[in-house]
């Protein structure tokens, strides 16, 4: 290859100052001069937006990730996603089974480890019965893992003890669907963010944890400058530089300002009465059947001028935000764990879908409530095939008799086999940790070591327990926990499906070969499962596309239909929504209305259809204001929020291997209001503490005017600064997901 | 007369190398030593290793002009940092470092689908940023007139 002089010259002075520093260019380091082999396609590894990648491999190894320009994301990548190539072959990957001995992890061969982590399986159903042993999963793991996990632990084992991390991240949402139309997800999908003339963002930060979406609002935005949006946010984060009205609300008013805005929509009459009248029920907390004009009754208590000191927003920003949003022609709201880590979460979600209901904003393109999801694989492999301790794949519940039925049908076993009592869900499954009722737990690509709240409390059962684990990086904290570890094929090392926060399911596709003795987890599974003795007739597949294809069936004749993703098909296209009854159908965009939506005949008389309930109709519920569990006061005057940062996801045992990311973001931080640190003598990068009814910690301090006064934040991502030492474990009652967002605490500079 | 032709060649090459090592020490000496102090602040953060890729906090003070056409473009909206592009200055990042990156390598990561276009049209070209301002290709006609980010700047 010929070198320029401007590249002779750029390398003299790049290779001056490595002599100079005395470090030598990381091998994995990529450049213009790497040539790529082949382009495999597949899914980002990190957040629930679901961007589509073309994974470069050279001489066997993934030298660089880009877009995919087919898949929603048109090529586009966030930060993370374009650095996703270093994490593969980070030095912390574990790639031999591991067991503990004499207190330390020690290299072991897979017959030894899987041995040993059946027999501890055996013997405590032997002892004492199926509960005592729990899967618990994550929305990172593929569809594929997920079915077959729960299927291992439900079918085989008997035991409903199947959870996973969306516990933690989409109960809340889940419930929310659930409780007004009847069945899980979305009803709309991205392309209503292409269409939509107004945003309403409650509870997410969008820009840093949804970057590429964040980028195709600001672009819809950017061509027609009439469209408004409105950011409903105790921070005003980076989303907010696009907003055209910014609400600062306190910390859990999320309830009163929703109701609020439907006050105003009804009283200004700028509610759809045709749309309402035929398509909604309005049902009072009790479940009981009312009318719009007790609906009415029940919103008198919310007048924006009665509820603006508890809100801390305005009476005339919340008026404006109202009519905006039923004003304008279409609208989309977006939210993510500002609403569903709370406890009162299904209600707020429930709350967003009534002003769509209300106002007939919703099953029209660029009209929708859309949740956003916070894993690659959350919405897909968990909610639908019924990876959680009171569901059964595709939306059927444990307790219900005739769904037992089908599956038990489905699955070849005799009938009333299964086990009819619903499972532990996770913040119960690790207290019957620490009680020593569940004696041997399965983790699977989480690490709840830090990311539960109130972490240290549970900390004891993890001990207790016998803890396999199959997790790829040996840093992760919850290996110190762990006794038998084995090593996956990682991301792009094995074949599998991601489905998506638009339901859209998209092939991760294998473009190279897993490093040392590491095995897709899928096989793990099927090993450790037939070690343990479950029967082979249940779990005869050789790879995850044999999983695929039974999911398929599985799913076949429900709402959630999934027949016509074949493998074939998800190898050619980028992703194909769901339901999609047969394999010349194009995929679903917009659920719930005629000639869209697949579940409903094209002879039905009507054009909407929410048939999840008896009725055909929705639910607009009457869900009174609730504060968080521990607000702010007395001792404890601040407000302590937690979340994550654009850098780093999740708890950086990934991003933290990307040298760019962990040298430029290597530390949490707390930010802290500059009125409240004028106040205290605080200045950027003083040490403060923050103390809460569960301990103390101490991080630099960032002063600025992201956080409303009386309310500190602090990222979650940092092992070393584990702030969820400091979080709370309340939990909501009905999806119990548990209230990260809001704790009360202490602000000391030290 | 070859002996003494080899010998005088010999020299030749000798006095070339010579001269060539105390050039490329020179140039050494120099990036080492010349802006003395811009370079120490890099330099500090460097051996510290922590935050060397947080190079909008420095520059924002010593370049203060291209931090803030980055902040205001629609890479700074959208949180497209330094090091996405540049990697890290000590070549420690999982991309090369380079002031002028590559658009066929970097900017293809996201833009393949318009530079695969362009390549069409007028074949692969070195500088995209001649025409798409990496830094102040701002989010453009007066579509955020009225937000949050512009009414503060007006303040
Ligand atoms: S937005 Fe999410 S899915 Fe897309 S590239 Fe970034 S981290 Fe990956």
């Amino acid at each position: 290859m010929a070198i320029s002089r401007r590249n002779f010259i750029k390398n003299a002075a790049a290779a001056s100052a490595f002599l100079a520093l005395g470090v030598a260019p990381k091998a994995m380091a990529a450049g213009p001069g790497d040539k790529v082999d082949n382009w495999v396609k597949g899914v980002c590894r990190y957040c629930g937006t679901g961007c589509g990648v073309m994974v470069g491999v050279s001489n066997g190894k993934v030298i660089t990730v880009k877009g995919d320009p087919n898949n929603h994301n048109q090529g586009i990548l966030c930060l993370k996603g374009a650095l996703l190539a270093p994490v593969i072959y980070a030095k912390e990957r574990v790639t031999k089974p591991l067991i503990r001995k004499n207190g330390e992890l020690v290299e072991a061969s897979w017959d030894e480890a899987l041995d040993l982590a059946a027999s501890k399986f055996k013997e405590a159903i032997a002892e004492s019965d199926p509960d005592s042993v729990a899967y618990y999963g994550s929305g990172q793991a593929l569809t594929e893992e997920t079915y077959l996990a729960s299927k291992i632990f439900k079918a085989g084992l008997k035991s409903n003890n199947v959870e996973g991390n969306p516990r933690l991240c989409m109960a809340s949402a889940v419930g929310g669907y659930v409780s007004t139309f009847g069945k899980d997800e979305p009803m709309g999908s991205y392309n209503d963010l292409d269409a939509a003339t107004c945003f309403f963002i409650i509870g997410s930060n969008t820009s840093e944890c949804h970057p590429v979406l964040f980028r195709r609002i600001a672009a819809r935005k950017q061509n027609d400058k009439n469209v408004k949006i409105i950011v409903c946010d105790p921070r005003r984060t980076n989303t907010s530089r696009i907003a055209d009205l910014h609400m600062s609300m306190k910390p859990g008013s999320d309830l009163a300002i929703l109701n609020s805005m439907a006050y105003v929509i009804v009283n200004e009459e700028l509610d759809d009465y045709r749309f309402h009248n035929k398509y909604v029920n309005f049902m009072t907390n009790d479940k009981e059947k009312v009318d719009f004009e007790a609906y009415k009754v029940f919103l008198a208590d919310y007048k924006p001028e009665d509820i603006e000191e508890l809100a801390g927003v305005p009476a005339a920003q919340i008026r404006e935000a109202a009519m905006i949003f039923a004003e304008s022609s279409a609208t989309t709201s977006l939210w993510c764990m500002g609403i569903n880590q709370r406890i009162r979460g299904v209600w707020a979600n429930n709350l967003i879908h009534n002003l769509h209901l209300i106002t007939g904003k919703i099953g029209k393109l660029g009209s929708t409530p859309l949740s956003l999801t916070g894993q690659p694989n959350a919405c897909g492999g968990v909610r639908d095939t019924g990876g959680l301790s009171h569901l059964l794949p595709a939306g059927r519940l444990i307790k219900k008799q005739a769904h037992r039925n089908q599956l038990e049908e489905q699955w070849g076993m005799p009938k009333d086999s299964l086990n009819p009592k619903p499972g532990l869900h996770t913040m119960a499954l690790f207290q019957a940790m620490n009680d020593g009722k569940v004696k041997v737990v399965l983790t699977l690509c989480t690490n709840p070591a830090q990311s539960l709240p109130n972490v240290l409390k549970y900390r004891e059962g993890l001990e207790k327990c016998f803890n396999v684990a199959i997790e790829a990086f040996s840093d992760a904290i919850s290996l110190k926990y762990a006794d038998v570890v084995f090593p996956p094929a990682f991301w792009v090392e094995r074949t599998g499906v991601f489905g998506c926060t638009e339901r859209r399911y998209a092939l991760v596709e294998q473009a190279i070969e897993p490093p040392g003795e590491c095995r897709p987890s899928v096989n793990i599974l099927i090993d450790l499962a037939l070690r343990i003795g479950v029967d082979p007739a249940l779990i005869p597949y050789k790879n995850s596309d044999d999983i695929w294809d039974e999911w398929r069936k599985v799913s076949a004749m429900t709402p959630y239909n999934f027949e016509g993703i074949t493998r074939e098909r998800l190898k050619k296209e980028s992703g194909i929504k769901w339901p999609c009854p047969t394999e010349d159908h194009p995929g679903t965009d917009i659920r719930y209305v005629r000639g869209e939506d697949p579940n409903i005949p094209l002879d039905y008389p009507d054009k909407y259809h929410f048939y999840g309930k008896p009725d055909g109709r929705a639910v607009v519920w009457m869900r009174p204001q609730k504060p968080a569990a521990e607000p702010a006061g007395g001792d404890y005057p601040f407000t302590l929020t937690t979340g994550r940062v654009i850098d780093h996801w999740h708890t950086a045992t990934m991003t933290g291997k990307v040298p760019e990311i962990a040298r430029s973001f290597p530390n949490a931080y707390v930010e802290v209001n500059t009125k409240d640190a004028k106040r205290m003598g605080i200045n950027h990068g003083d040490n403060v503490k923050l103390t809460t009814r569960r301990g103390d910690m101490t991080f630099k301090a960032r002063v600025g005017d992201v956080c409303e006064p009386g309310l500190v934040f602090v990222p979650w991502f940092d092992p070393k600064l584990l702030i969820n030492e400091l979080t709370i474990d309340a939990i909501d009652p009905g999806s119990k997901q548990p209230e990260f967002k809001i704790c009360a605490c202490q602000v000391e500079k030290v | 007369m070859e002996d003494q032709n080899k010998c005088c060649k010999n020299k030749w090459v000798l006095l070339v190398v010579a001269l060539l090592i105390i050039f490329g020490g020179s140039i050494l000496f120099y990036t080492q030593t010349a802006v003395s102090g811009t370079k120490c602040e890099a330099a500090k953060h460097l051996k510290s290793g922590e935050e060397a890729g947080d190079c909008y906090t420095c520059h924002l003070k010593t370049t203060p002009k291209i931090a803030q056409d980055w902040f205001e473009s629609k890479h700074g909206v959208m949180l497209v940092k330094c090091f996405v592009c540049h990697g890290l200055p000590d070549g420690t990042g999982s991309i090369e470092y380079s002031a002028n990156p590559d658009p066929n390598y970097i900017c293809r990561r996201c833009h393949d689908p318009a530079v695969t276009m362009m390549e069409k049209k007028f074949g692969m070209r070195a500088e995209c940023n001649d025409c798409h301002k990496y830094h102040s290709n701002s989010v453009h006609h007066d579509a955020y007139s009225t937000t949050e980010s512009k009414k503060k700047m007006d303040q």
